[in-house]
Order: C-alpha cells, then sequence, then structure tokens
C-alpha cells in the first residue's frame, strides 16, 4: 500500500516541478546566442572555480556540473522521457506477475563466477555513481552498471531467483523513491528562499547546498542527484528487463484477457 | 656491486609481459588452424589467461617497481592485479558456459574427436 503512495506522490511531485520550472522561464529564450563558444568556455572555467563561489558549480568534472547544474532542467527533462517509457512499459505488461518459480539455472561453475562478480560489479557501479561529481561518470551510468547484475543473475540464475529477491511492486518502488529524491534535491532550494536546480550560492539567492562534507569535496547537490539518479535507474532498468524477460506464456495469458460468451 | 631491486622488478614485469606475448601469438595461431568448435575455445582461452592474465600481473610489477611515477604506481599495479583477477575468474566461466552450451545442444559438430567423456554417460 505504502509504495502506491510512494508512486503517486512521485508522479505529483514531477508535475508540479515541471510547472513551476516552466513557468519560472527555466527554459530559457528560444533564440541562440551569437557567441556560442564563449558559453562553452565559461562552462568549463567555472565547473570548479573556489575563487569565484557565486558562478561555480564546485566540481572537477565539467560535464556533470553541466549535467546537473549548468543545464540541470535540460537532464531532468531527459529522465522523465526515460521514466515515462519505463511507466509505459509497466503499463503495457500490467496484470503480468514475473513467476516466482526457481528455476535450474546455468552450471555450478557459471552460478560460482556470477556469485563472485556480482558484488565487484555493484561496488564498481557505487564506485561510478558516488565519484561522479570528481571523476568521468555519474548517476546514469552507475545506476546501468548496477542494473548489469540484475541481467547476470537473471541469466545464470533464473527469473524466479531475481523476483525472488527483487519483486516487480518493490522495484518500481525503489525506482519511484529514487525520482522522488532528485525531485526533493531541485525543489528544496526554493522552498528555503533559493530557486530551482540551485547547487552554489548565487548573489541574489544565499542557498547554497554544502561544497565540503567532512572535509571532502561533495560538489554540493552533484553528490545527491548522481546518488538517486543511480538508485532510479538502476531499480527502472532492472525492472525492464525483469517484464521483458519473463516467459511467453506468462505474457501471453496476460495480455489475452478473460474470455466472454458471446451473445 | 649493488643490484637496485627496482631494477630487477622492471625486468621480471617485462619478461612476464614478452611471456604474455607469446601466448597471444600461439593462441591466435591455434584459433586460425584448429579443426573443430571446441579446440578453438581452448585456443581463445590461452589467449585469455596466458595473453592477459600474465601480461597484466607484468604490468603490475612493472609499475610497483618503477618510482618515477611516484605515489600513482600503486594505483596502477593494484587496478592491474585486480583486473587479472576478474579475467581469471570470469573468462574460463564464460568459456565453460560456451562450451557447454555448444556441447549439449549439438549445433557444433565434435568431429574429429579422440575422447568424449560425455557420451560415457557423464551427463550432469
Amino acid at each position: 500500500m505504502a509504495s502506491r503512495y510512494l508512486i503517486a506522490a512521485s508522479i505529483a511531485l514531477v508535475v508540479v516541478s515541471l510547472s513551476f520550472a516552466v513557468a519560472y522561464g527555466a527554459l530559457g529564450t528560444a533564440v541562440p546566442l551569437e557567441n556560442i563558444r564563449s558559453l562553452a568556455r565559461a562552462y568549463v572555467t567555472l565547473a570548479y572555480a573556489p575563487w569565484n563561489r557565486t558562478l561555480t558549480a564546485m566540481s572537477p568534472e565539467a560535464v556533470t556540473s553541466i549535467v546537473w547544474d549548468f543545464r540541470g532542467v535540460d537532464t531532468f527533462f531527459e529522465t522523465t522521457v526515460l521514466f515515462g517509457a519505463i511507466i509505459g512499459t509497466v503499463t503495457l505488461f500490467r496484470g503480468i506477475k514475473p513467476s516466482a518459480r526457481i528455476g535450474e539455472g546455468l552450471s555450478i561453475i557459471a552460478r560460482s563466477a556470477a556469485a563472485v562478480t556480482a558484488p565487484m560489479i555493484l561496488a564498481v557501479a557505487a564506485a561510478i555513481a558516488l565519484h561522479g561529481h570528481l571523476t568521468p561518470g555519474g548517476g546514469f551510468q552507475g545506476g546501468a552498471t548496477a542494473a548489469v547484475v540484475a541481467l547476470v543473475i537473471l541469466v545464470t540464475f533464473s527469473l524466479g531467483y531475481l523476483v525472488s529477491g527483487l519483486s516487480k511492486e518493490r522495484a518500481l518502488m525503489l525506482r519511484s523513491a529514487g525520482l522522488l529524491g532528485i525531485a526533493a534535491v531541485a525543489l528544496i532550494p526554493l522552498i528555503l528562499g533559493g530557486v530551482v536546480f540551485q547547487n552554489q550560492a548565487k548573489e541574489l539567492s544565499q542557498f547554497s547546498y554544502p561544497a565540503y562534507i567532512g572535509g571532502a569535496l561533495t560538489s554540493g547537490s552533484l553528490l545527491f542527484y548522481n546518488l538517486f539518479e543511480s538508485l532510479a535507474v538502476a531499480a527502472g532498468l532492472t525492472l525492464t528487463i525483469m517484464l521483458l524477460l519473463s516467459p511467453h506464456e506468462v505474457v501471453e495469458e496476460a495480455v489475452r484477457g478473460e474470455e466472454h460468451e458471446r451473445v | 656491486m649493488v643490484i637496485d631491486p627496482y631494477l630487477i622488478g622492471r625486468f621480471v614485469g617485462a619478461a612476464i609481459v614478452l611471456v604474455g606475448a607469446f601466448y597471444d601469438l600461439t593462441g591466435s595461431i591455434g584459433m586460425l588452424r584448429f579443426p573443430n568448435f571446441f579446440t578453438r575455445l581452448h585456443a581463445a582461452t590461452v589467449g585469455a589467461i596466458g595473453g592477459s592474465v600474465l601480461p597484466m600481473l607484468g604490468v603490475s610489477i612493472y609499475a610497483a617497481s618503477e618510482p618515477a611515477l611516484g605515489e600513482y604506481r600503486w594505483f596502477m599495479a593494484g587496478a592491474s592485479a585486480i583486473a587479472a583477477l576478474i579475467i581469471l575468474i570470469v573468462a574460463p566461466a564464460g568459456t565453460h558456459v560456451l562450451a557447454r552450451a555448444a556441447y549439449r545442444s549439438g549445433t557444433a559438430p565434435k568431429e574429429p574427436c579422440t575422447y568424449d567423456a560425455g557420451e560415457e554417460g557423464d551427463e550432469r
């Protein structure tokens, strides 16, 4: 039941935050700039600039600072498109219960190798996601890497084994929690007197996420965006893999529906 | 005469990389010359273990004994060693899965065959 409320709240928040962004003119004017190269130069120069705290994103990784700070609304729309596609898949496959029958899987050698490497893949995924503001990578890449674990388990063990650990509802709930987290990180500055998608303090709005936590560079909101994005992408892709690789008979039975007497 | 231990380490690392190059060469010749799927799979595994795990360990030893790289040499050495370990676990498992699937489905021809353990009722 709680998962249903969480999903409803995340959809409502996405709609509210989107309309806020559009109403506040976050999309900007449609006229392209005269000198587009100066824009790129400014982005690269200002990605990590502690001497210019009102314009910088405080992240040595220029791509992540563009993706989540300078052009945050773009990324928000891209994320929305992807999750619209996942919601569409879930809607098309509604009523399908991925069978919880635990199959035989591959041989013991393949299963042992998968069991040894799966935690390693998860560790690499976490490193990619949580280091996204320092080194190349980020939430999406880390989440996609984590979804590989689900695929490996599905192939070497069985679909039932995966579903017994992570049910369809739980994956949907994790995905919604991640999306909710992204929306919350984007909206918290607005509530506390800043603007949507604000990271560091600007001249006109003083709100700022902490650039350093315990002495470690966390680049303000970028760490939180990467964290929640990786959660949402990992759960969403796992859910899609689970549904698309369901056995044919299960899908057919759900799609066919109930039989009706012809009057 | 004093022998620099770093120099020995670099020589050992380079020698291991050379041995790995030999394995790669033999693996690729076998890939072209062997008669059927299973023997060619064996050649591919020679290339994977001898031709990439071994040189990666050599790179690890070489990097660890090169002070000119500074502190980052431990990063390089550790990354190479862990990559070698992961390939050591994953490559044989992948080859095993391929061989087992090809054998049980019967899609790959077994000729020429000198000994087939699976035909003696050792099916698992």
